[in-house]
C-alpha cells in the first residue's frame, strides 16, 4: 500500500488526474474481494441447481424464480420473517421505553459508573448471560416464547442504544434546557420537549441499529426460539441440515435475510462503527 | 388549563398530593430518570452473572432430572486437566494473532487509501461497511458455498494461480486460517473505519512541514501518521481482540469446531458444553474463566479510550 503511494505520489507530480484515476482503481481492486460475497449470493439465489454443479463456475446463466419459490412456499419463511419483525420490533421499543432516560440520566448527570457497568456487559462473552437466562427459562418453561427472545436480544442492544443516545443527548446545548426550565419546564418536561425532539435522528440511528442486531442475532436465538418462534437465521441455518446441499434456495434465503439489512444499514451508514463498538456483538 | 390554575390556588396554603408526588419526582429526578435502565440491567446482566457463579460451583445437567449438587470449586479444578478446553484455549490464541496479523496491517491500509481524496470515494466507504452488518449466519453459509472443494469459486480463483484444490473446511490445516479469512472479510472495515476516524481528524500541519523538509512517503507514514493514530488504532485492536477472544458464531455455522476439533474455540467449546450437551455447571465455569479473561481485556480497552478518545 505505502509502496503504491509512492507510485501515486510520483504520478501526483506529473498528473494529478492520473494520480487520482489510479486511487480510485486502488479503491476498486480493494473492494472486490469485501462485496464478492453478496454478488455471489445474489447470484446464486437465481441459478438452477445444474448451474451451482457447474466447473468452472458459471457467470451468465437462464436465471430462475424456483428458489425464491421453495423458501417461501416450500419452507414458510414468510412466518419466520414474521416472527424476526415482531422479536426485533419489541426489542427495538423497550430497548428505546429504558435506553433513552437511562443515557439522558448518564449524560446528564454522570452516571459514569452505570454506564460503565454496562459498557462491561457489551464486553464479556454472550454465552456468561444465555446460559443463565436457558436454564431458568427451561424451568419457567418459557423457552420458545418471544418473551425470552425480547428480553435476551435486550442484554446486547440496551447497552448499543444506552451509549449511542449518551452521546446524542451530550451534543444538546445545556442552554436550551436551562431556558426551558427558566420557563417552568420540569427535568421530566425538557426530556420530553427539549431532549426527545432534537434526538429523533439520534433515537431513528440507535433505533435502526438495534433492529439490525436484533434481527441479525443467531446465538441467543438458536437456543431459545421454538418452531412456533423461529426467527429467519435460525430457519437459514437449519437449512443446512434438512436438504443437503441445496444451494439455490440457501442463496435466496441468505439474499432475503440480507437484503433488509443491507437497505436500513445504508439510512444509519454514519453510526454503525459507533454502534458496533457499543453493543450489538453476542458473541 | 383553567382546572390547573384553581387547583394551583387552592394549593397555596397545602400542597396537593399529586404536587408533592410532582415534586419529589422532579427533585430525586438523577436517580429516578435511569432507575428503569438500572432495573433491566441489573436484571438482565448483573442476575444472570450472579446465577452463573452460583452453577459453576455446582455439578448440574440439565436433561434427567437430576438436580444440581454443590461440588466447591471442582469444575474449576476439572478445567485443568480438560484437554479440550485446554487445546480450545490455545486455538483461540492462534484465531486472535492469525486474526490481528492480518486485520490491523490491512486495515489501516484500507485507512491510509480511503483517507486520499479521489472520486467514488464516499460510495467506496459506504460499501466497506456491508460486511459488519450483513447477517452473519447467511454470509457464513454464503462462505461455506463459496469455500465448497469440488464446485467453490474459491478453490477457482485459486487454479489461476495453479494452486490445486484445497479443502477449506474439512482440512485440520486449513480450517482454522479459513475461518480467520471469513473474519478479516466481516471485521477489517471495523478495523479500517475507526483508524479512518483518527486520521481524518490529524492536524495537517505536521504533514506540510515533513514535505518541506523532504520526508519521503514511506517516512511521513512511520514517523507520523502511525504514531499520531496509534491511540485510536489501539482502540480497534481492542475491540478486534475482545471480539476474536469471543469468536464463535459464524464457526459454529460452518464446521460447529470440526473437522474433530480442530476449529474448537474457547467460547464455541462453552457453547457446545453447556447449550449443547447441557453440562450447565460445567459449562458456567467456562463461561466465567472466559468472562474473566474478556473483562481484564476490557480494563484496558476502558483505560485507552479514555486516554484516547
Amino acid at each position: 500500500m505505502v509502496n503504491s503511494r509512492a507510485v501515486a505520489g510520483s504520478l501526483a507530480r506529473s498528473n494529478p488526474g492520473l494520480r487520482k484515476t489510479f486511487l480510485f482503481i486502488l479503491g476498486v481492486l480493494v473492494l472486490i474481494p469485501f462485496l464478492f460475497p453478496f454478488i455471489w449470493m445474489l447470484l446464486g439465489s437465481f441459478k438452477e441447481e445444474v448451474d451451482f454443479m457447474a466447473y468452472p463456475p458459471v457467470w451468465i446463466f437462464k436465471p430462475t424464480l424456483e428458489n425464491y419459490w421453495n423458501v417461501f412456499v416450500e419452507n414458510d419463511f414468510g412466518t419466520f420473517a414474521i416472527n424476526s419483525m415482531i422479536v426485533a420490533a419489541l426489542t427495538t421499543f423497550f430497548g428505546l421505553l429504558f435506553g433513552i432516560p437511562g443515557a439522558y440520566a448518564v449524560a446528564r448527570y454522570k452516571r459514569t459508573g452505570f454506564a460503565l457497568i454496562v459498557l462491561a456487559a457489551r464486553m464479556a462473552p454472550g454465552i456468561a448471560f444465555l446460559l443463565p437466562w436457558f436454564v431458568l427459562f427451561v424451568q419457567l418453561k418459557l423457552t420458545n416464547t418471544y418473551f425470552a427472545l425480547v428480553t435476551t436480544h435486550l442484554i446486547f442492544t440496551l447497552p448499543l442504544i444506552l451509549w449511542m443516545m449518551i452521546g446524542f443527548i451530550e451534543a444538546i446545548p445545556r442552554e436550551i434546557e436551562q431556558a426551558a426550565m427558566v420557563d417552568g419546564c420540569t427535568v421530566w418536561g425538557s426530556l420530553f420537549r427539549v431532549v426527545i425532539p432534537l434526538t429523533v435522528p439520534g433515537i431513528a440511528a440507535s433505533g435502526i441499529l438495534c433492529f439490525i442486531f436484533s434481527w441479525n442475532n443467531f446465538l441467543f436465538s438458536v437456543v431459545l426460539a421454538g418452531e412456533a418462534t423461529k426467527t429467519l437465521p435460525v430457519a437459514v441455518f437449519n437449512f443446512l441440515g434438512y436438504q443437503s446441499i441445496s444451494w439455490g434456495p440457501l442463496s435466496a434465503a441468505a439474499s432475503i435475510i440480507t437484503l433488509p439489512v443491507l437497505i436500513l444499514a445504508l439510512l444509519v451508514q454514519k453510526y454503525i462503527v459507533r454502534g458496533l463498538a457499543a453493543g450489538g456483538i453476542s458473541g | 388549563m383553567s382546572s390547573r390554575s384553581t387547583r394551583d390556588a387552592s394549593s397555596m396554603d397545602s400542597p396537593s398530593f399529586w404536587q408533592r408526588f410532582v415534586g419529589a419526582c422532579d427533585r430525586n429526578v438523577s436517580w429516578l430518570m435511569p432507575l428503569p435502565a438500572m432495573m433491566v440491567t441489573a436484571l438482565l446482566m448483573i442476575f444472570p452473572l450472579g446465577y452463573l457463579v452460583y452453577m459453576s460451583f455446582h455439578d448440574w445437567l440439565l436433561i434427567g432430572g437430576k438436580g444440581p449438587q454443590f461440588i466447591h470449586l471442582q469444575n474449576y479444578l476439572a478445567l485443568f486437566q480438560d484437554e479440550r478446553f485446554i487445546s480450545s484455549l490455545g486455538r483461540t490464541g492462534i484465531f486472535i494473532i492469525l486474526g490481528l496479523i492480518i486485520q490491523v496491517p490491512f486495515g489501516v491500509a484500507i485507512a491510509v487509501l480511503f483517507n486520499e481524496h479521489f472520486p467514488g470515494r464516499g460510495i467506496m466507504r459506504t460499501l466497506l461497511l456491508l460486511p459488519m452488518v450483513a447477517t452473519p449466519v447467511a454470509m457464513a453459509l454464503i462462505w461455506v458455498i463459496m469455500m465448497d472443494p469440488s464446485s467453490g469459486i474459491l478453490n477457482y480463483f485459486l487454479s489461476w494461480f495453479g494452486i490445486r484444490s484445497v479443502a477449506w473446511l474439512s482440512d485440520v490445516n486449513v480450517v482454522i486460517p479459513a475461518l480467520v479469512l471469513v473474519d478479516t472479510w466481516q471485521w477489517t472495515p471495523m478495523v479500517a473505519l475507526i483508524c479512518l476516524a483518527g486520521l481524518s481528524a490529524l492536524p495537517i500541519e505536521p504533514f506540510e512541514a515533513a514535505m518541506i523538509d523532504g520526508a519521503s512517503v514511506w517516512q511521513r507514514f512511520w514517523k507520523l501518521t502511525l504514531p499520531m493514530v496509534w491511540p485510536t488504532l489501539l482502540v480497534a485492536i481492542l475491540f478486534r481482540f475482545i471480539d476474536l477472544l469471543k469468536v464463535i458464531e459464524h464457526i459454529y455455522v460452518m464446521t460447529r469446531g470440526g473437522p474433530g476439533f480442530a476449529s474448537e474455540t474457547i467460547n464455541l467449546y462453552n457453547f457446545l458444553m453447556g447449550l449443547f450437551y447441557y453440562r450447565v455447571g460445567y459449562g458456567s465455569s467456562i463461561s466465567v474463566v472466559i468472562f474473566a479473561l474478556v473483562l481484564g481485556a476490557s480494563l484496558i480497552l476502558i483505560r485507552a479510550r479514555r486516554t484516547s478518545w
